[in-house]
């Protein structure tokens, strides 16, 4: 492999780990504060992806993918909204097992409704920063450069949101202990609330941006999901640094397994073979802490 | 079917309900070939088709509710070792020309092998890490199976062709029952044996049932191999019926549905996920012909409202549907959670403790040393919650340890009976070296322990609580035969009786009152038939009549059944009224050891607790 080549498959994977990040993110910090893990994160970005794809392409691709950004997180933090004050308020504390169950029936319901609304059939939206910049001889998409850039505020931004503001360490408080929280007078029904809607909200910005440079189906719901788990996984579930570490390995993974014709098939199993490692060697992940 | 959890009602009502399914199973083929008969367009095959897919579908439902229901573990690679099965036959009778019927008597084997390979990675990984790493398996195999297309044939799937034998629909729809019914039967067994009662005691509660001595982690890895090897039998009669194997068998998706259906049907009755699957397949078929779309949907509201409102499933509506006519009806005798209301203390039999053959009653030569604590240590991090603590327990002594808040008596505790490992130091038990040995170990050598917060088996009888610690110390629990219930029962009562509790033995032990679940917990550690037991804080919570009474029967138990007690304690009136020798610990150390009389008259020992006292007075 050339360093021309290692540099093209390079910024595939970090493309890759970008909107891979963004979605994990919310993953994470959803657990971290309200201690469940969200079935139907990968719902709120399918929803995403297709309500992009279908504004952009009412709009047109350039103003209309931004319109339908702005739509996409608006309507998956509204749905998150709805989710939490109907169905996990009333799982709070209970076995984990019966927060995977109540939030994979609402996977189950949103996957079919979007069946219903949007069809089973692929979807695609040209993308909104068209080009190409040309280096040594090997061409990037402007758009993957664009993902790369937007992962990187979004990461910036979670950063400042939770160690820059009220509301930040509100989060960092119910982590450590909600119980304490709760006595010192800060109202965690709403904080709880406000975190799952940030969450959901960052599921539905990663397939808002996934959109343009992915076909997008009625079966990406899962796909993301898994690939979230195990960055999550990798990474420590609850540790926004971790998703960052866990999406790099996995977007790299992905993108230097495809490429390498010995591994092609097996891409996706080196990225199950690596989450069963770290959890075999450091079973809460490269950043996870204890469970109290 | 029987109840996970006794119930006094309703149990005749059960076993019609197990006659029901049993005959409805039993003429699906002739109803079908009535119905096709005054039906022209119904078509019996069909059927009987369905019915063959729910048998399967109950079959593979049930073995993931033995880890579920059972034993409290969410899996997701359980559709995994069903795929296994599945292929197994398939390539089997493709590469090798084996009989499909040898390969189907291969598969659970097989899936046995690919089950407990597979089980030993996910044991690294406790309850949601466990899950997602069963996802990673999962994952794993699906895609070894996805890719490998000249072995498999990858998303071509694999084909199978019937011997002529079981090509007729009728015939292999029997034949599927039976082998179906052969599964469940097995299963049935296990669930009601001893090991089914580990099983319970894990999903009931992880600590308790390593500190009665069950090694957890053996037991999860025991389920979940046999779980999938029943999943594999199910993917075995799959193939028979689809005469297909596909990858999608294996993703982690599909195992939503033996979730569902077992969630439908209730998790805590053995025949439940049976039920579930009938429904399920009905439902299914009912409603993917009109609305393709929306079966997803409906799906996902029964989930829900199963999960928000019917936690039992459909065999806990009876329940549901009793408690809304209470409610409507205003019924005085509503649930009550606290049925006993401390009665328990009041009845302590201290003759009938005494007689209890459960508790161990060797004799006992004085002077020799039981325990002996050896320089031990314990930081967290820069925190020396315990440093360099020698001390000896002598046989057939009371030993208290005292000290004020955070003088690391609890961590002492926890690094006797292996909650914690040490950080230097050792522990002899016995002549026994236990030092860092896991729970169930050492409670195995004879450490009974009552925990400060209380550790029983909530939903498990007050008798069971007690049957199950006895079974766990005899070694019993590894046997997947005999019924659990039935052993130690006259053994558990006695002791039940001797602690106050024999009028609620068939109460859930957490529906008694907090005082109750302290005579439970004390009652628990005296079970195990130790030679030592540790008692932490046994009387926090009780009134100071209870406390009385509880440590009356403790000291004459103790004194004439041999028993050598180590506890620690806040309350000074039952230290000196019940020890024989005091050890004080400050800041992690050991301060001074002593008779009680020697203790209350040390200087030091009254300026570690006047200085508490004045700290409190001072508000720090």
């Amino acid at each position: 492999m050339t360093p021309g080549q290692l540099l093209l498959f390079a910024v595939g994977g970090l493309a890759n780990a970008a909107y891979l990040f963004i979605v994990a993110a919310g993953l994470s910090l959803v657990f971290g504060a309200l201690r469940v893990i969200n079935m139907a994160h990968g719902s709120l970005y399918m929803i995403a992806a297709f309500v992009t794809v279908v504004i952009a392409n009412q709009i047109g691709a350039e103003l209309g993918f931004w319109a339908g950004l702005l739509v996409a997180v608006a309507v998956t933090g509204a749905i998150g909204g709805i989710v939490e004050i109907l169905v996990l308020r009333r799982v709070y504390g209970r076995e984990h097992l019966v927060q995977l169950l109540g939030t994979y029936a609402v996977s189950l319901v949103i996957a079919g409704g979007v069946r219903i609304v949007f069809g089973a059939n692929y979807r695609t939206v040209v993308s909104p920063i068209p080009g190409h910049i040309d280096v040594g001889g090997y061409s990037y998409a402007s758009y993957s450069l664009f993902m790369i850039a937007a992962a990187i505020l979004i990461a910036i931004g979670v950063w400042a949101m939770l160690y820059r503001t009220n509301l930040g360490r509100n989060i960092r408080a119910a982590v450590a202990d909600p119980d304490l929280l709760n006595a010192t007078g800060v109202d965690v029904t709403r904080l709880y609330t406000t975190v799952f809607v940030i969450g959901a909200g960052l599921a539905g910005l990663g397939g808002a941006i996934v959109a343009p440079s992915q076909a997008i189906s009625s079966s990406i719901d899962t796909d993301v999901l898994v690939l979230a788990f195990a960055i999550s996984v990798i990474g420590g579930l609850g540790s926004i640094v971790g998703s960052g570490i866990g999406a790099l390995i996995v977007g790299m993974v992905i993108s230097f397994g495809l490429v390498i014709p010995a591994t092609n098939p097996y891409a996706l199993a080196f990225v199950f073979i690596i989450m069963t490692a770290v959890l075999i060697v450091r079973p809460r992940g490269l950043f996870g802490r204890p469970e109290s | 079917m029987t109840r996970l959890l006794p119930r006094s009602r309703g149990d005749r009502l059960r076993w019609g309900l197990v006659l029901v399914l049993f005959v409805f199973v039993a003429v699906i083929p002739p109803l079908a070939g009535l119905y096709e008969n005054l039906n022209p367009d119904a078509s019996a095959r069909f059927q009987i088709f369905l019915g063959t897919s729910a048998l399967v579908l109950a079959l593979w439902a049930i073995s993931y509710n033995l880890m579920l229901g059972y034993t409290g573990m969410v899996s997701f690679a359980h559709a995994a070792y069903y795929g296994v099965g599945a292929y197994t036959v398939a390539l089997l009778f493709k590469r090798y020309n084996v009989p499909v019927i040898v390969g189907l008597a291969a598969a659970p084997f097989v899936a046995a092998v690919v089950g407990l390979i597979t089980g030993l990675v996910a044991q690294r990984a406790v309850r949601l890490y466990f899950s997602l790493l069963t996802l990673a398996i999962s994952q794993l195999l699906f895609s070894l199976v996805y890719q490998s297309y000249d072995i498999t044939g990858g998303d071509n799937g694999a084909s199978i062709t019937l011997p002529d034998q079981l090509t007729d629909y009728t015939t292999l729809y029997y034949f599927t029952a039976v082998v179906v019914g052969v599964c469940l039967l097995l299963m049935f067994i296990l669930v009601r044996s001893p090991l089914g009662a580990a099983l319970l005691s894990i999903r009931e509660n992880r600590q308790r049932a390593s500190a009665i001595g069950i090694n957890v982690k053996v037991y999860e890895l025991a389920v979940y191999t046999i779980a999938s090897v029943f999943a594999g039998v199910a993917g075995g009669l799959f193939i028979f019926y689809q005469q297909q194997a596909y990858p999608e068998m294996l993703y982690w998706t599909a195992n939503a549905q033996p979730v569902v259906v077992s969630l439908m049907g209730g998790t805590n009755t053995f025949l439940g996920p049976a039920i579930g699957a009938f429904i399920y397949v009905v439902l299914e078929n009912a409603i993917s012909k009109h609305f393709p779309y929306q079966f997803d949907i409906i799906l996902g509201a029964i989930v829900l409202g199963v999960v928000l409102a019917v936690p039992g499933g459909v065999s806990d509506l009876p329940t549901v549907f009793a408690r809304l006519r209470e409610r409507f009806h205003r019924a005085e005798e509503a649930e009550a959670p606290v049925e006993s209301a401390g009665e328990a203390i009041r009845m302590f039999d201290v003759r009938k403790a005494l007689a209890s053959e459960a508790i161990q009653a060797e004799e006992v030569h004085s002077g020799k040393t039981l325990l002996s604590i050896e320089h031990l240590s314990k930081r967290f991090g820069g925190l020396r919650a315990v440093e360099d603590v020698s001390l000896e327990v002598k046989q057939g002594d009371r030993h208290a340890i005292i000290g004020p808040n955070g003088a690391g008596k609890s961590t002492l505790f926890n690094l006797l009976t292996g909650q914690l490992k040490p950080t230097s130091g050792k522990v002899i038990f016995d002549g026994r070296d236990i030092t860092g040995k896991p729970p169930h170990v050492i409670a195995r050598t004879g450490i009974g322990r009552a925990f400060q917060i209380t550790t029983i088996f909530p939903k498990l009888t007050v008798r069971q609580n007690l049957q199950y610690a006895m079974l766990a110390h005899g070694g019993y629990t590894v046997r997947p035969f005999g019924f659990a219930n039935r052993m130690f029962r006259a053994e558990a009562q006695e002791l039940a009786e001797a602690v106050g509790l024999g009028a609620w033995a068939d109460l859930p032990a957490g529906q008694l009152s907090h005082g109750d679940q302290r005579a439970i917990e004390i009652a628990i550690s005296l079970a195990l038939g130790s030679k030592l037991v540790l008692l932490d804080e046994p009387t926090a919570g009780m009134s100071s009549y209870e406390t009385d009474k509880a440590m009356e029967l403790v000291r004459r138990l103790a004194t004439e059944r041999h028993l050598t007690l180590l506890f620690c304690e806040h309350d000074m009136s039952v230290v000196f009224s019940t020890a024989r020798t005091v050890t004080v610990m400050h800041q992690g150390r050991v301060l001074t050891a002593g008779t009680p009389e020697q203790i209350r008259h040390n200087p030091d020992v009254q300026k570690v607790y006047l200085g508490e006292l004045e700290q409190e007075e001072l508000g720090a």
